[in-house]
């Protein structure tokens, strides 16, 4: 007895666009970053489960799911990086404070 | 004989011949379990501070606790009901509810790795196909709890304290991983059920000697680091940060990191013994004027076997804690990037090399 | 009662907790004010969806999931918020017209993603328990390390290429600024 694949679809499309409403409506970097994760793994649950129920003799979706694991381990290792270069520059990490590059 | 799979067949036996619905039997053996993997974890608590405060006594030719009980047995339980007892402390101007979730974080990532440990044959929770990983995995996520508690006592000494302790944990776990990375090119299987099969007839410790032995060294020394203790336990130096990390805690909050350090500790032990010593099977010699020998060790129990080999490791650390001074911060760091991680990584090409030649 | 005989089996019930958690928690760490308390609950999020793969019978997804992002992202991302100064205290303040803003965002996009989902109508593959019962880990390594169709030896060295790019560009980015700053 399975779990029917719209249940995981429904929860993998709510997570996306909560992630989607966090990166509107925050104003640091960290809480961007935050929403960044929520949406990857949204997609990620996505690929999972479609790779599960569709095609699981082929590991296609899980191998995806794997490399965006990957991509979003370095994504946020740089951006922390970056973040903390700024925060030591500007000593503050929000995104309407930081206009050097506009003058 | 005293093998306790048989036991727990008739028991399942038993209750599924007294109810009868599948589902129900299935829910009650879930219940049974889950208390019985809690009450293990609180009486191994019990016993290992029993056996740390002798242990540390007989060093510093002290006698230890004498007073409750026959030498001392029910100190760790009259502790117990004095930590369940007090009073636990709210501090102020502090994010209570990070306050109060961090101990339980930390509390979980030592006790989720206990549903795959095997105990003796056929005494374990889950048999994952990833075992080893999964309990690397899931044992790394105490960081995340000491580092929210560090901040969240609003404390210049927790915030030290817990800053040292992430960045010593989770460089430590480098090392640790790939050495058991190193065991798993012999064993050639991530499952734990597989590592211990693999292991009937000789340890792998002896299977390849010169990697394995270098291999369980490292993990030694790396493993200890995680726990925080011994010449490692910069985060709650007591001379420097009163307590580090827990300094704000008390009552059965404060228990909970207490605890998991203790098993902590355990676990390191329990992994190291799995993979290194065989986990629950005998000690075999791999000859025929031996078999007789390999006959009388295995009327040992199985489970003997796996905590007599979890507690030696476990004097061997509580050894090594009583004995050596404690390390500079600078010292800690560069032992794990400039010597452990070189040589691990190294020792895993010669396991390679060794396996494709033997 | 039809409904709930057949709804209300085993996976689903636990289906119906994890998923409650990831919304819940998910919801919660984008709404909160305090960055930490976001973090908190970012980490709740990602330990659930483990158990999401852990249901779906991937474990070695679920181990990947648990160390590298609950062990390895989470705890990097609150380094950085201990690093940054009070931002742990500080509470942020939204306007309402933003908030307004992007939940109607998020709310339209839900509704188009959902009618369309709904729309395809999907049908369950009822032989992918039994496929799905021996990934083991030498499956996932030969489909790593093969050069055939539906093996991804390319992108594996690809992924090290670039993890060991990143390393070095956060190295470069963390150190280049500390000799500005004494000069």
């Amino acid at each position: 007895m399975n779990v029917p694949v719209e249940f995981y679809l429904v929860l993998s499309t709510l997570l996306f666009f909560i992630g989607v409403y966090g990166f509107i409506v925050r104003k640091n970097l960290i809480g961007i970053l935050m929403s960044i994760e929520l949406i990857l793994n949204a997609v990620n649950i996505n690929f999972v489960v479609f790779n599960r129920f569709l095609f699981p003799e082929k590991l296609e979706g899980y191998m995806y799911g794997l490399f965006v694991i990957i991509v979003a381990a370095a994504e946020t290792a740089v951006a922390i990086a970056i973040i903390i270069n700024v925060y030591r520059n500007m000593k503050n990490i929000d995104v309407d404070s930081i206009k050097e590059l506009k003058n | 004989m005293l093998e306790l799979d048989k036991f727990i067949e008739w028991i399942h036996s038993s209750l599924l011949y007294l109810i009868g619905l599948d589902w129900v039997v299935s829910l009650i053996e879930y219940v049974l379990i889950g208390v019985a993997f809690l009450s293990l974890y609180a009486v191994l608590a019990l016993i290992l501070i029993y056996v740390e405060r002798k242990i540390c006594a007989f060093f510093q030719c002290r006698l230890g606790p004498t007073r409750v009980g026959p030498w001392g047995l029910f100190q760790s339980i009259a502790d117990m009901v004095k930590i369940l007892l007090k009073e636990i402390i709210r501090i102020d101007k502090t994010d209570q509810l990070i306050f109060k979730v961090a101990p339980f974080i930390v509390i979980i990532g030592s006790f989720c790795t206990f549903g795959a440990l095997q105990f003796g044959r056929g005494l374990h929770g889950v048999d994952f196909n990833v075992g080893l990983f999964y309990m690397l995995a899931i044992s790394s996520l105490g960081v995340v709890g000491i580092l929210l508690a560090g901040w969240a006592s609003n404390n210049k000494y927790t915030l030290i304290g817990a800053m040292r302790s992430g960045a010593q944990l989770v460089s430590y776990e480098l090392s640790a991983g790939i050495s058991l990375l190193t065991m798993v090119i012999i064993s050639g299987s991530l499952n734990l059920t597989d590592i211990i099969e693999g292991q009937a007839n000789a340890w792998y410790i002896f299977q390849a000697p010169l990697p394995a032995l270098i291999a369980f060294v490292i993990y030694l020394i790396a493993g200890h680091a995680e726990t925080n203790r011994g010449p490692f336990d910069l985060p709650e130096a007591e001379s420097e940060l009163t307590a580090g990390y827990h300094t704000e805690y008390s009552g059965i909050q404060f228990g909970f990191f207490y605890l998991a350090e203790y098993l902590n500790m355990f676990i390191i032990a329990a992994i190291a013994a799995t993979v290194f010593l065989g986990g629950w099977q005998p000690f075999h010699i791999n000859a025929d004027w031996a078999a007789s020998f390999n006959g009388i060790m295995d009327c040992i129990p199985t489970w003997a076997w796996f905590f007599g080999k979890v507690f030696a490791l476990i004097f061997l650390s509580l050894w090594v804690r009583w004995t050596f001074p404690r390390l500079r911060i600078d010292q800690l760091l560069k032992l794990e990037w400039k010597i452990l991680m070189p040589i691990s990584l190294v020792n895993l090409l010669l396991m390679a090399v060794w396996v494709l030649i033997f | 009662m039809e409904f709930l005989t057949a709804y209300l089996t085993a996976n689903n019930i636990i289906f119906f907790i994890l998923a409650a958690i990831i919304l819940v928690f998910g919801f919660l760490s984008v709404t909160t004010t305090k960055i930490l308390r976001a973090a908190t609950y970012l980490f709740f999020v990602l330990f659930a969806i483990a158990g999401l793969y852990l249901l779906l019978t991937y474990e070695f997804i679920a181990a990947v999931q648990l160390s590298v992002y609950a062990g390895g992202i989470v705890v990097l991302l609150v380094f950085a918020i201990l690093l940054v100064k009070n931002l742990g205290e500080e509470t942020e303040k939204v306007s309402c017209q933003k908030k307004l803003v992007s939940a109607i965002a998020a709310i339209s996009g839900v509704v188009i993603s959902l009618v369309t989902l709904f729309g395809f109508g999907f049908q369950n593959n009822e032989s992918a328990d039994e496929l799905t019962a021996n990934v083991n880990m030498e499956t996932i390594g030969h489909t790593l390390m093969g050069v055939e169709k539906y093996q991804y030896l390319l992108p594996f060295e690809a992924a090290s290429v670039f993890l060991l790019a990143c390393i070095i560009g956060s190295v470069v980015v963390a150190t280049n600024l500390k000799k500005e700053d004494k000069k």
